[in-house]
């Protein structure tokens, strides 16, 4: 199985393209603004593939039918990007005129079991189909659906779309609204469209000296490649590692984030100093009017987190833990009224140059039950468009796994992502390494 | 058909009066001439008296057995022979119509980015067919079979095969749930799918999936156009005399995947524009004992072909353009052709179905103009008297305007065609069965109401079947407007800007 992977050919096949629109028409003149957070992601994707066994109600013409009914609660994503020409946010503003979403039928020449232990990095790409805009972006679907068929009859759902209509959370929410439309149960967490929740306060105290610093970085003349590969930590890998700490009051997350930070820091300079870590946090419950799980848009808040790397992984572990639990509402409010105040210029790259990591596994994504009593065998997320030093993404692990696994997908340069997956520090604790660059 | 006013005068009330009077009159001539009779034959009696009554009775006790039985045989067998030489009645049991499944939809900006996304149509040809679009009088709910949602559109054959299969099984799974019938008492099935044309053919379809009898009279009606739906009607009329104690099922569909035309010719373009997916299952019968449980009974088809005419044959023509696509090509003088077909129709159909007196007052007018030459416009006979309501085929917003103004009728009269060309869009042949539930799924069918249904088609043909209903529909009726009716009648506007 050394074989590599600019000679074997991709499994995976993609037939058909169709449009899949709402079940009722949308009234004529609804549109959907974006919020200061929403323009500022403008140059990345979301995607997500959710992978599922063979079940009977869990066929592409099904799916294709309640993805029609869910759609029904969601008029901004079917509509289409048009200038904002009133004095919103951004430079962008969705005209929501019921033109529907892309689909993709796709087959993947292998069981779903195979393929989730053999695929490459490119083939799990492969599974959420996305499309650049185009010239004229009101023809342009933001979001796109992909249905691949594996030889055993299991299905993955891709679901891929740009950063500025929703972050992961909200897709994640998407999802399991979609399945509970399938199930015909009743949706939980209904979307929430209400884009004033991120307009600036009464008296605004615009500052984020973080963001402004990300801002000026010239971007890259000739940005590397990039590619990426998943480990999968168990539940008791991941208590191991929270043994090693040998620190209290530690989240999987602070273990497992400081250890990458570590690791990834290592290979690129061999002296370890004081270094700089951007955080992206799901803020929806951290505001003092708590937004619901449905928010519809993006939530993320950016911060930085200094630490000394050279004083060891619990040093750095506990620093995180510290930002994390820190975080200010006034923080928050601070850096999105920054960003509302140049919402008009052009959009600067988020996730990158420096090391970024996404602390998402509190954010339940495998409740996306399709067939009742049958979650995701597995899912899987990435993001669009990252460049510089890199992405880590800290998300839920499989439920077999127990409550405290945790899949953490990394994307780095690619020669650097060869030399993380064969990382001792880390393979010590003995995650399965999925979607590697090479077999 | 000529269309000027009649002169100011008529339209002051105390004509109008006058005219309501003269119908009643000539109407109910024989009631008017009755009533005097009697009358006179009461004073006639009360006058003479029981003895003179008596003296009648005594005479005609007198008589010879075998006058008196001869006399009696005589009516019997004259009764027997006016029995048997009438038509055996064709009553409609029930119908049912296909119910698009929401999810194949085509919203105006979905077809637009479709139109725009396929790399075989240029800027011109989309910007044509959204004009059509916009000023077509269709809305956002009508669909398209599956095939024609994917870029580009797969029309293979195998998807013009399931598409049949969809539509034409559930419109009649449906309609054999309604009526009961077993498949087995099937005697007649008749098919009519004007563009595509399989072998085995549509109608070999049905019979293998719902295992009908082997000596069934089955028929397959292809390019006939959109008036096929009313042909088929008389077809299985025709075969209902031939053959007594029968029942008949008559699908009309129309079948979209295989005709959408990727071609720059623009008189051919409308048809993707405007069909659209449906089809109408219809259950006739010759039994007495459906009598009691049958909807509708057949009074009248009249068909006329202008085909003799070469600009009416060329009409509607299916050609290839230059580039070799097969499409079917619309001339501009459709409208004028139509309007000649349904003049020709109305002609055989006046006398048939008007009251004494509009005919009289149409031969009146005929006499004068004619016979001595008085300048007078041609009368047009008030077609409102004849029928309570009107289902013109939803070819199109142009064909019901022109028929509106043809034929004078209300926007009330028209209104099922113009909804059902909203609701559903041009579903050809089966447009007819869809303005029919709208009625009904209004509470506006009345036990005794007359319908007039015209169909009109390539060829080109203009058709009319006459119904008469037999029982009042009650509301809710569950068909494919159950989901929809309390949101009609819409206003529809001239032109819709595509979102």
């Amino acid at each position: 199985m050394t074989v590599s992977v600019e000679t074997r050919r991709s499994r995976v096949t993609v037939y058909a393209k169709s449009t899949a629109p709402s079940l009722t028409p949308v009234k004529p003149g609804k549109t959907h603004e974006f919020t200061a957070l929403d323009h500022s992601m403008s140059r990345h994707s979301v995607h997500l593939v959710c992978y599922y066994r063979q079940a009977p109600t869990v066929t592409m013409t099904a799916l294709k039918e309640s993805l029609c009914d869910v759609l029904s609660y969601y008029p901004a994503m079917t509509g289409r990007l048009v200038k904002n020409e009133g004095d919103g946010c951004g430079e962008w503003m969705v005209k929501c005129n019921d033109a529907g979403v892309r689909m993709v039928d796709a087959r993947a020449d292998t069981t779903l079991d195979e393929f989730l232990a053999t695929a490459t990095d490119e083939e799990e790409r492969q599974l959420a189909y996305w499309e650049d805009v185009g010239s004229d972006p009101y023809l342009w679907s933001p979001y796109c659906i992909q249905f691949t068929d594996f030889k055993d009859g299991s299905m993955a759902v891709g679901i891929s779309c740009t950063h500025f209509h929703a972050d992961p959370t909200c897709v994640a929410v998407f999802s399991r609204a979609w399945s509970e439309t399938h199930r015909r149960a009743l949706v939980t967490c209904p979307p929430f469209f209400h884009p004033w929740a991120f307009y600036p306060r009464k008296n605004p105290v615009p500052s984020s000296p973080h963001l402004s610093e990300k801002s000026t970085i010239p971007p890259p003349l000739h940005p590397p490649a990039m590619s990426s590969v998943t480990f999968a930590f168990s539940a008791s890998s991941v208590r191991q590692c929270l043994a090693d700490l040998q620190l209290s009051n530690l989240s999987p997350f602070d273990a497992l984030a400081s250890l990458l930070w570590l690791q990834i820091s290592s290979y690129k300079s061999a002296s370890l100093g004081t270094a700089q870590l951007t955080l992206a946090v799901d803020c929806r419950r951290r505001m003092s009017a708590p937004l619901p799980l449905g928010f519809y848009g993006n939530a993320l808040h950016f911060f930085g987190v200094k630490a000394d790397l050279s004083s060891g992984w619990s040093h750095i572990a506990s620093e995180l833990n510290r930002h994390v639990s820190g975080i200010k509402e006034d923080d928050v409010w601070s850096s999105v009224e920054w960003l509302h105040e140049r919402s008009k210029e052009k959009a600067f790259q988020m996730y990158g140059p420096e090391l970024t990591c996404i602390a998402w596994d509190n954010v339940p994504v495998y409740n996306a039950e399709f067939s009742p009593g049958a979650i995701p065998v597995y899912v899987g997320c990435r993001i669009g468009n990252v460049q510089g030093e890199g992405l880590v993404v800290i998300m839920a692990g499989a439920p077999g796994e127990g409550e405290e696994a945790r899949t953490v997908i990394v994307t780095l340069p690619t020669d650097l992502t060869a030399q993380i997956y064969r990382d001792e520090a880390i393979l010590k604790y003995g995650p399965k390494i999925m979607f590697s660059p090479n077999i | 058909m000529a269309n000027e006013p009649l002169p100011p005068f008529s339209s002051s009330v105390r004509l109008k009066y006058v005219k309501l009077g003269y119908q009643y009159l000539v109407n109910h001539i024989l009631t008017f001439i009755l009533i005097p009779i009697i009358v006179g034959i009461s004073i006639e009696l009360a006058r003479v008296g029981p003895d003179e009554i008596l003296s009648l009775l005594r005479f005609l006790n007198d008589l010879d057995l075998i006058y008196v039985m001869s006399t009696l045989f005589l009516v019997i067998i004259v009764g027997t022979v006016y029995f048997m030489s009438r038509p055996r009645p064709v009553y409609l049991v029930d119908y049912a119509c296909f119910r698009p499944k929401p999810n194949f939809r085509v919203p105006f900006s979905t077809f637009l980015e479709h139109a725009r996304l396929v790399p075989q149509f240029d800027e011109r040809t989309v910007r044509f067919q959204v004009k059509i679009l916009e000023r077509s009088g269709l809305g956002e709910e009508t669909c398209l079979p599956p095939a024609n949602h994917y870029i580009p559109p797969t029309c293979s054959m195998a998807a013009a095969r399931s598409e049949a299969e969809l539509v034409i099984f559930s419109a009649i799974d449906e309609l054999l749930n309604k009526t009961g019938m077993r498949p087995k008492n099937i005697d007649i099935l008749i098919v009519n799918c004007s563009l595509f044309s399989p072998t085995p053919s549509l109608s070999a379809m049905i019979v293998n999936k719902y295992k009908l009898r082997s000596n069934i009279l089955s028929f397959n009606l292809s390019g006939m156009g959109c008036s096929a739906g009313l042909i088929s009607l008389d077809l299985a009329r025709d075969l209902l005399q031939a053959h007594g104690n029968s029942n008949a099922l008559v699908v009309s569909t129309e079948i979209i995947t295989p005709n959408y035309y990727l071609g720059k010719e623009r008189a051919m373009l409308l048809p993707n524009c405007l069909f659209r997916m449906g089809a109408a299952a219809v259950l006739l019968s010759n039994c007495r004992r459906e009598r009691s449980r049958a909807k509708y009974r057949l009074t009248h088809v009249v068909r006329t072909h202008k085909g003799a005419d070469d600009a009416a044959y060329r009409c509607v023509f299916q050609e290839q353009d230059s580039e070799g696509l097969t499409g079917i090509n619309l001339s501009k003088d459709l409208m004028a052709i139509a309007g000649d077909a349904l003049k020709s129709n109305i002609t055989t159909m006046g006398p048939l179905v008007l009251p004494a007196s509009e005919q009289l007052l149409f031969l009146f007018s005929l006499i004068a103009r004619k016979v001595f030459k008085a300048k007078w416009k041609p009368y047009i006979p008030d077609f409102r008297l004849a029928f309570e309501h009107f289902c013109i085929h939803a070819g199109g917003r142009a064909v019901i305007d022109e028929l509106q103004k043809n034929l004078q009728l209300s926007d009330q009269h028209v209104e099922a065609s113009r909804m059902a060309l909203h609701r559903f869009g041009n579903t050809s042949s089966s447009s007819l069965w869809y303005e029919l539930n709208y009625i009904e799924s209004k509470g506006r069918m009345k036990k005794g109401d007359r319908v007039w249904m015209i169909g009109f088609g390539s060829g080109f043909k203009c058709n009319s079947a006459v119904w008469k209903c037999l029982k009042t529909i009650k509301t809710p009726v569950d068909g494919p407007w159950s989901t929809s009716i309390h949101r009609y009648p819409v206003d529809v506007p001239a032109v819709v800007k595509v979102l």
